[in-house]
């Protein structure tokens, strides 16, 4: 068995084993509660005045789930309607399964972080190399550095909050006109189909929920690529190149500034592999109808099995994401020695 | 020779502005906040106290919200609450965390590897996940206290897995195996030799796990699982975001909370850069 074959079968046990332990925990949770958790899910129903369905919803769970037999048969069977893709039912909006409101909300999610993601990193990424090159005691520089350090410390959702104040009311109070405040598209506007006026009013929509996510990741990629494009700075290769009487730009560009980007790149495929749970709270505060604005309804309406299945969703994404990182890494970068860590 | 080494440590300290600029703040906004809540009456928070949806003016310095309740009266108790959740989520936190690290580092072998797993998954699954899970299970009874143990569950993960890290170097340490020669039983090494080694680390940790208390104790909140009978600076900016506080043009009520929540983490952020480089003077951070 080659190196890389045994890293893989390494990295894979590790997957299965963490993505085991989290169904469990999962699992578990709601079980630590006294009493049944259906009987909860018919009190919170009946709290809430919505008798209509419940007792097929129990039916229902019963039949799938087994949850008048044992725990450990409960286990088993939980974990088989995981494999074959089944999260259960709503409560909040009944026939209608967990599996389907999450396919409805997810591609916002990954539209809005992957583009976002990206682009905070490509800004980030340059302005830390443009001025890092410069040296780091210029005045730009220290005035940069305070503001990515302010950025890099406030919340993206604390962050949101401002923008939503200042772009969408307070503009619309001065100027009579300001961004979008809550959702993803104009009401209305989807029944037409796929138009370029359709995709112009998401982008529009989502631009404020985007820049909160941009400026309070940019803080980061610009520290982080700065500091590593000091250090490039030093390293013989660049004196070389420069007693070789190559031009600055050229020195910058194809010697520092290729070496000190792959941190970056791995800094990149860790963020991407947090899109799906990554920015709930901003989805919140502009009701932008991802994973966490139908989380938040879903804690807000006590649909418990929403809840879970959002959370084991994200849990499930981050691991499988971690696992593809792992598995690529190497290759990219041939000095991490895969054999012989952890 | 202990006094000489306290003393170098002190003038270390003495010498970082970061450091004091951050104790400095986050002690005051505490100190202010112990003071205001003495002066302004505790009723003042209390539901129906005033008239609802007053601007800022003579009798309240912030106004009111649209429950009629003082804003400022909310404020500095939020600010006491959000610093109880922090201090006894990262005390409990580090504590575990280093614990567990501890005995998974020190002993090794099987339980090191079962711990290293779990602690696996707990460091790669965003820790507001599972925290969702259990406060939606027993929303309705959440209080500052069950708070500060929900976030408890994650937080000990990052301890655990740098005092592991740590506990594995210095047992192979030379004064280790001296100690042992000199007959000193395993118990006694680990209290007299290893943990003095721990504490400047536990330090610098405890700050970080209190910024990250405060922080999740903030994000739970706005998602409407923070504690319902009391006020915490997460628990405001619910209350401020459900009512809408942002379209109805009352500043008076959104600002508070975010602002001192800004200057709370800044000033955190500073002292723990501070600390690290009083501790390992070799880093150097921005």
């Amino acid at each position: 068995m080659t190196t890389y074959a045994r890293y893989l079968l390494g990295r894979a046990i590790t997957l299965a084993f963490s993505v085991w332990i989290a169904i469990s925990i999962v699992f578990i949770i709601p079980r630590l509660v006294p009493g049944n958790p259906m009987d909860a899910i018919l009190m919170k129903m009946s709290q809430m005045g919505a008798s209509v369905g419940a007792q097929e919803l129990v039916e229902e769970y019963k039949k799938i789930f087994g949850l008048d037999k044992d725990l450990f048969t409960q286990y088993i069977s939980f974990i088989k309607e995981l494999l074959r893709g089944n999260l259960g039912y709503s409560i909040g909006s009944f026939p209608t399964t967990v599996a389907e409101l999450i396919s409805r909300s997810i591609p916002w999610t990954i539209g809005l972080l992957s583009v976002t993601t990206i682009l905070s990193w490509i800004i980030g990424t340059i302005l830390g190399a443009l001025i890092g090159w410069k040296g780091e005691h210029t005045i730009l520089s220290r005035l940069f550095s305070y503001f990515a350090l302010l950025l890099y410390v406030i919340p993206y959702y604390i962050f949101a909050i401002l923008l939503l104040f200042f772009f969408s009311y307070y503009l619309r109070q001065t100027l009579g006109f300001g961004f979008p405040s809550s959702g993803g598209f104009t009401p209305g506007i989807e029944l037409k189909g796929f138009t370029l006026e359709y995709v112009l009013d998401i982008i529009w929509h989502s631009i404020l929920p985007a820049l909160s996510i941009i400026l309070t990741s940019l803080g980061w990629w610009y520290l982080s690529m700065r500091s590593m494009m000091t250090t490039v700075k030093g390293e013989d290769y660049i004196l070389m190149a420069e007693a070789k009487g190559l031009s600055e730009k050229t020195i910058m560009w194809k010697y520092a500034f290729r070496n000190a980007i792959l941190p970056q790149t791995t800094g990149l495929a860790i963020a991407l592999s947090r899109i799906v749970g990554g920015a709930l709270l901003t989805e919140v505060i502009f009701a932008y109808p991802g994973m966490g604005w139908l989380l938040y309804n879903a804690i807000k309406s006590l649909d418990y099995p929403l809840i879970q299945g959002c959370v084991l969703l994200i849990i499930l994404s981050v691991a499988l994401a971690n696992f593809i990182i792992d598995l690529v890494y190497p290759l990219i970068d041939p000095r991490i020695r895969y054999g012989e860590e952890t | 020779m202990k006094t000489t080494k306290i003393y170098r440590y002190l003038s270390k300290i003495k010498g970082n502005k970061k450091f004091f600029a951050g104790a400095f703040t986050v002690a005051f906004i505490y100190f202010i906040s112990i003071i205001g809540s003495f002066i302004l009456p505790s009723e003042y928070y209390r539901t129906g106290s005033f008239e609802p949806a007053l601007p800022p003016n003579t009798k309240n310095f912030m106004g009111t919200d649209c429950l009629g309740r003082d804003i400022l009266a909310q404020l500095f108790r939020g600010i006491q609450n959000s610093y109880k959740i922090g201090f006894i989520a990262a005390t409990l936190g580090t504590i575990i965390g280093a614990t567990i690290g501890f005995i998974s580092g020190y002993y090794g072998g099987f339980i090191d590897k079962v711990i290293n797993v779990i602690v696996d998954v707990f460091l790669s699954v965003p820790s507001l996940l599972f925290l969702i899970l259990i406060a939606a299970l027993i929303s309705g009874g959440v209080t500052v206290e069950t708070m500060a143990l929900i976030i408890c569950i994650t937080n000990w993960s990052w301890p655990a897995r740098q005092v592991r890290a740590q506990a594995m170097s210095l047992k192979r340490r030379e004064f280790v195996y001296l100690s042992k020669l000199s007959g000193m039983g395993s118990m006694e090494i680990i209290v007299k030799e290893l943990m003095p080694h721990m504490f400047q680390w536990m330090g610098a940790n405890f700050i970080n796990a209190f910024l990250s208390a405060v922080l999740t104790e903030a994000g739970l909140s706005i998602l409407g699982l923070g504690p319902q009978r009391d006020v915490t600076l997460g628990v405001m900016i619910y209350w401020a975001l459900s009512y809408s506080a942002i379209f109805r043009g009352m500043w008076w009520w959104i600002f508070p909370p975010v602002v001192t929540l800004i200057i709370v983490f800044f000033s955190l952020y500073i002292l723990h850069v501070g600390l690290d480089e009083i501790i390992n003077p070799k880093s150097k951070k921005v």
